[in-house]
């Protein structure tokens, strides 16, 4: 009676996960409402984790170490970190053009573009997919936003769920991840998709062509739509042949799990300003 | 009442556990699944039908702290908290070794449940992502066995 009695409950429960599976088919681009509840229910437990403990490592630091001497240096890598954003992004858009008034032109919306985001939670399944961000809508973060780590270097896009405080990024090394992107010395032109190993795969790329090689750095091309040009994204660390038509190219990411703990999110359409 | 304070905790434990592997390193998250801990060694000890719920309620959670399809893992690790507790209860895995192998197989059956249900449900890649994952049932028997061994022994030494 027991066995059978459990055997229900098993079957009620193997139900519930179908039934649960099932209503999050994708309608169109928009994400289901069901999932987009569901982040935004759990997502405030990661908050408040990652909250707890930057509250104890700051007290630790305030308390323990040199108090006025750590906050100094706090300041001073908040503000490195802003300027090498803004560096970065300077060189990539400054390649590109000539003349006074015209740069002046493109510096002014810049300084008010960047929003400095902590990341709070990685992907329990798969780690190379996404990381959610402590800043959401209220902090001015949409959808399609590009997401540079602490040197101005790709990492990927926000995606919905967007929530008030937190939104979710898909990660270049994502599979499911698309980056139009170019080598740097001969322009060849290709589509960068996530690997399996947090390396990413650089396609499309014809074994006709020559002029790509090993080491050569690789950039966005801006041609996806989504990401602005120039953005360094990473190398190319080999190159092979199989029996398809195109080269198979593998790019190792500049951006390093371990320094994703602040990132930044750019709050303008830097295509615009192209 | 004593028992379900024991499983919250359990479960608020392997939250924290993810929470602080994610923040030191975001494969660890890959080898340590601190949920599949929680689903095993209370299907070992409190048989199927509370595997199976509290199975529900890790495999739910860890779905929510990822951007995959949300009832995957809850599914899988609701399988794995039921085969776990009906084992557990026909054959005698309470000896160490014997302990490690029924855990070590039950948490391979878990991952490849769910890698292969990624796979034919949403076309999934069956890559296995550097090899990481395979460390995951590894690491999880060795954590359960441990645990498992020391809640035994202090209960033998407290009767």
């Amino acid at each position: 009676m027991k066995e059978k009695r459990n055997l229900i409950l098993l079957a009620g429960l193997v139900f519930l996960h179908l039934v649960l599976i099932s209503v999050q088919a994708p309608k169109g681009d928009e994400p289901a409402y069901f999932e987009r509840a569901i982040f935004a229910v759990f997502t405030p437990i990661q908050h408040g984790i990652a909250a707890f403990f930057q509250k104890a490592r700051d007290f630790w630091n305030n308390y323990f170490y040199f108090r006025q001497v750590q906050k100094q240096n706090q300041s001073l890598r908040a503000e490195l970190f802003m300027l090498r954003q803004e560096n970065q992004l300077l060189k990539n858009i400054l390649k590109g053009y000539q003349g006074a008034e015209e740069i002046q032109r493109l510096l002014s919306p810049l300084s008010r573009s960047i929003i400095v985001a902590s990341v709070i939670g990685v992907d329990s399944g798969h780690v190379y997919k996404s990381v959610v961000l402590n800043k959401g809508s209220v902090d001015g973060v949409k959808k399609d936003m590009v997401i540079l780590d602490r040197r101005g270097r790709l990492v990927g896009r926000v995606i919905e769920p967007i929530t008030f405080k937190q939104a979710r990024v898909q990660l270049i090394t994502d599979e499911e991840s698309g980056v139009g992107v170019l080598s740097e010395q001969n322009r060849v032109i290709g589509v960068l998709n996530g690997g399996p190993t947090g390396k990413c795969l650089m396609r499309y790329v014809l074994k006709t062509n020559r002029d790509i090689s090993e080491g050569e750095e690789i950039v966005t091309s801006g041609y996806d739509g989504v990401y602005p040009s120039r953005i360094p994204v990473g190398r190319i660390v080999s190159i092979a042949e199989d029996t398809t038509l195109f080269k198979s190219i593998v790019v190792e990411p500049y951006f390093d799990f371990s320094e994703l703990d602040r990132v930044a999110v750019l709050a303008v359409d830097l295509r615009d300003l192209e | 009442m004593r028992d379900f304070k024991k499983v919250v905790l359990g479960i608020l434990l392997a939250v924290f556990v993810y929470s602080v592997l994610g923040k030191i390193s975001a494969p660890l998250v890959v080898v340590f699944n601190a949920f599949a801990w929680v689903v095993l060694y209370f299907g070992l000890v409190r048989q199927e039908a509370s595997g199976a719920v509290i199975g529900t309620v890790c495999g739910l959670l860890q779905d929510s702290f990822s951007s995959g399809v949300f009832g995957v893992a809850g599914l899988t690790k609701t399988l794995l908290g039921f085969s776990t507790g009906v084992v557990a209860r026909k054959i005698n895995v309470t000896p160490v070794d014997r302990s490690f192998v029924f855990l070590l197989v039950m948490a391979t059956a878990e991952v490849a449940l769910w890698k292969l249900l990624n796979f034919f449900l949403f076309r999934e890649s069956l890559s296995l992502g550097g090899g990481l994952v395979l460390l995951q049932p590894l690491a999880t028997a060795l954590v359960v066995t441990v645990f498992y061994q020391i809640v035994k022994k202090k209960q033998g030494e407290a009767t």
